[in-house]
């Protein structure tokens, strides 16, 4: 069942960010290509930043993946859950945020029934000692 | 369904927005689906048993039992009627039950591409009867521990 182990590489864990956004205070660093017809960067001297291109992409056998090898399903209820039943070895529950620490016992408790992992399985429902 | 229309274009039209269908954007917009004649949840052509004409589902029933749903293709045009039930109690041994889902998958030209599907499925549900393992107390490390040793 459990397939030869691929390891998950990011080929690139820091963010792109725009050209000159450090510069300004005004120019948020999300990403836009530059389009100058003598821009360097655009160019791509050597020594300027590099821009994304589907070469950074993660192997798609890894993409989406926890460092555990599962992806992360969002669950609301018990329900959610069974439909992880088949699929515990590729997926996780992930407890929506906007569930009572009463609902997420029962969750967890029909998760562990199930064999599925809970990626937040302690959050509201553990107490301080 | 079969005398009314084709399972292939009843799939066409239904394939992005039906009732048991869920969606996630997250993982790469991951679909699966509540139909009970699912035998996989998974959002698929093949799997989805409410657009086929013949289709197995595996649930749990009560009593530790395992409930075979089957579509029968002579009544396709009353769904309510279509399903058949069959329950294996939870006392049959395992090896038992696993032969009777896979009879019911296979035999007779039914749907033999669901077979390990379905046995797979019975299986995963008595498992869930188990009652699982208490899951190991968790060490104190740091100051907490120092704090519990003294």
């Amino acid at each position: 069942m459990v397939a030869k182990h691929i390891p998950i590489v990011k080929k690139k864990t820091k963010k792109f960010n725009r050209h000159q956004s450090d510069r300004f205070k005004c120019l948020s660093s999300s990403w836009r290509k530059p389009k100058g017809i003598d821009n360097a960067v655009r160019r791509r001297f050597r020594g300027r930043m590099a821009m994304p291109s589907i070469g950074y992409g993660s192997n798609r056998k890894t993409r989406h993946m926890a460092p555990n090898g599962l992806k992360a399903f969002l669950v609301s209820n018990t329900k959610d859950v069974e439909l992880l039943l088949m699929h515990k070895d590729t997926y996780a529950a992930e407890i929506a945020h906007n569930v009572s620490s009463r609902k997420r016992v029962d969750i967890i408790a029909r998760a562990k029934q199930l064999g599925v992992k809970v990626t937040n399985a302690k959050a509201k429902v553990t107490t301080e000692i | 369904m079969a005398s009314q229309a084709s399972a292939d274009l009843v799939w066409e039209i239904v394939r992005n927005n039906n009732s048991f269908l869920v969606k996630r954007k997250a993982s790469g917009g991951v679909q699966f689906s509540r139909d009970s004649l699912n035998l996989t949840n998974k959002n698929a052509r093949k799997w989805a048993g409410f657009v086929n004409d013949q289709a197995i589902g595996v649930v749990a029933a009560e009593k530790d039992a395992v409930k075979v749903l089957s579509k029968k293709t002579s009544e396709s045009n009353k769904p309510a009627k279509a399903i058949t039930e069959t329950v294996y109690s939870g006392g049959k041994s395992a090896r038992k039950t696993y032969v009777a889902v896979a009879n019911q998958a296979a035999k007779s030209n039914y749907r033999a591409d669901l077979r390990e599907a379905a046995v797979a499925r019975a299986s995963a549900i008595r498992h869930s009867y188990k009652t699982p393992k208490p899951s190991p107390e968790l060490k104190l490390r740091g100051s907490k521990a120092k704090k519990a040793s003294e």
